[in-house]
């Protein structure tokens, strides 16, 4: 488990946007086991307090589920699981479009731009930050 | 809990504290921050009733201490406060004999977690060990209340990283911590509540977490911004 952590948004945060991206990336599969919150802590070298409110905030999106005296899961349901992927590609999107607005781009000089760059940075990826 | 309450402090006619105010949560991790001299150590001194207090009132859950509490709230001090002569072995011994609340399971533990060898010779180890002994035989106390005082200075970046897996580990859960640091760096991600201190007052105490979710900022900026309106103040 990676993550860098930055020090201005909310930690739990960081970390339900992390399970976010391994679901969507498949990393963590509906239904797969989870860390503890203890083990989540020390994992990610957070206050075992932010890692059990990250895990409130997941449970409350349906993310993941506790059974009584069972590790907590994934989720299983497909809906939400179709929409963590959704909702992480439109909030990447709707950064970039905030950002160059501005600049008023052409539209299709924009998407050739982004066509571009996207293929040549997923070949070098490990440069992600 | 924790209720330190307009705390006043002079050494001869110099004041060092001068109305300090805070309270430190059981299950949270309270860190006192300032620069070297504000007066962080005599706080701590205060709470384990080490040192007099000229003026307010210190608690612990309600009560002031008193020879029982010693039970229920350890000091780890800066330096370790045991005879260099003695091994490991010999300091929990000793520990053991002084208080109820020693727990040698979770000194055992402790000892594997640090990699440590209890024959070793206290004298003998080095500053990094030496910091890890500290830090266990407070820490194997069955005791609510944690005080440390600067556990993190002149380390290195190594047993630095291996005392903050401390503060995520069961070893700490559920005990109220308070921790006195000038470098924030290395615990910024592990503390609940900040209270910075500047001359003998607190200057701002806040919740790590709500600075960073409410306006946005890190620990450090907070600090900054509380530094530079100080300093405005001063120069006016």
């Amino acid at each position: 488990m990676k993550l860098k952590l930055n020090n201005r948004d909310p930690v739990y945060l960081q970390i339900v946007r992390y399970f976010k991206e391994q679901i969507s990336i498949g990393e963590l599969d509906p239904g797969e086991e989870i860390p503890s919150r203890r083990e989540l802590a020390n994992m990610l070298k957070v206050n075992p307090n932010t890692a059990q409110r990250a895990y409130k905030e997941m449970e409350e999106q349906g993310l993941i589920y506790t059974e009584r005296n069972h590790p907590s899961r994934i989720t299983t349901d497909k809906q939400i699981l179709g929409k963590v992927r959704e909702e992480l590609i439109l909030d990447a999107v709707d950064t970039f479009v905030t950002s160059v607005s501005p600049i008023n781009v052409p539209v299709e000089e924009l998407l050739e731009l982004v066509r571009d760059k996207y293929t040549t940075s997923s070949v070098k990826e490990d440069t992600h930050d | 809990m924790i209720e330190v309450k307009a705390v006043e402090k002079k050494y001869g006619r110099k004041k060092i504290l001068k109305g300090v105010s805070f309270t430190a949560n059981k299950g949270e991790i309270t860190c006192l921050i300032g620069i070297n001299g504000v007066g962080k150590t005599t706080i701590l001194n205060a709470i384990m009733a080490l040192t007099p207090i000229d003026k307010g009132q210190i608690l612990i859950d309600g009560e002031p201490i008193k020879e029982k509490s010693f039970e229920k709230i350890t000091f780890i001090p800066d330096a370790i406060a045991m005879v260099p002569n003695m091994t490991i072995e010999e300091a929990m011994t000793f520990m053991n004999d002084f208080y109820t609340s020693w727990n040698q399971g979770r000194a055992t533990e402790l000892l594997e977690f640090f990699r440590l060898n209890k024959s070793d010779k206290i004298s003998s180890l080095s500053k990094g060990n030496t910091a890890k002994v500290n830090l266990l035989l407070g820490l194997a106390l069955d005791v609510d209340y944690v005080l440390m005082d600067e556990p993190f200075s002149g380390i290195d970046i190594f047993s630095r990283e291996e005392i903050a897996n401390v503060f995520t580990s069961h070893l700490i859960e559920n005990r109220g911590v308070i921790i006195t640091t000038h470098e924030i760096g290395d615990i910024e991600h592990l503390i609940d509540k900040v209270v910075l201190l500047d001359d003998g007052i607190v200057t701002k105490a806040f919740n790590a977490e709500e600075a960073r979710e409410n306006e946005g900022k890190s620990v450090i900026d907070v600090m900054r911004e509380v530094y530079q309106n100080e300093k405005l103040l001063k120069t006016r």
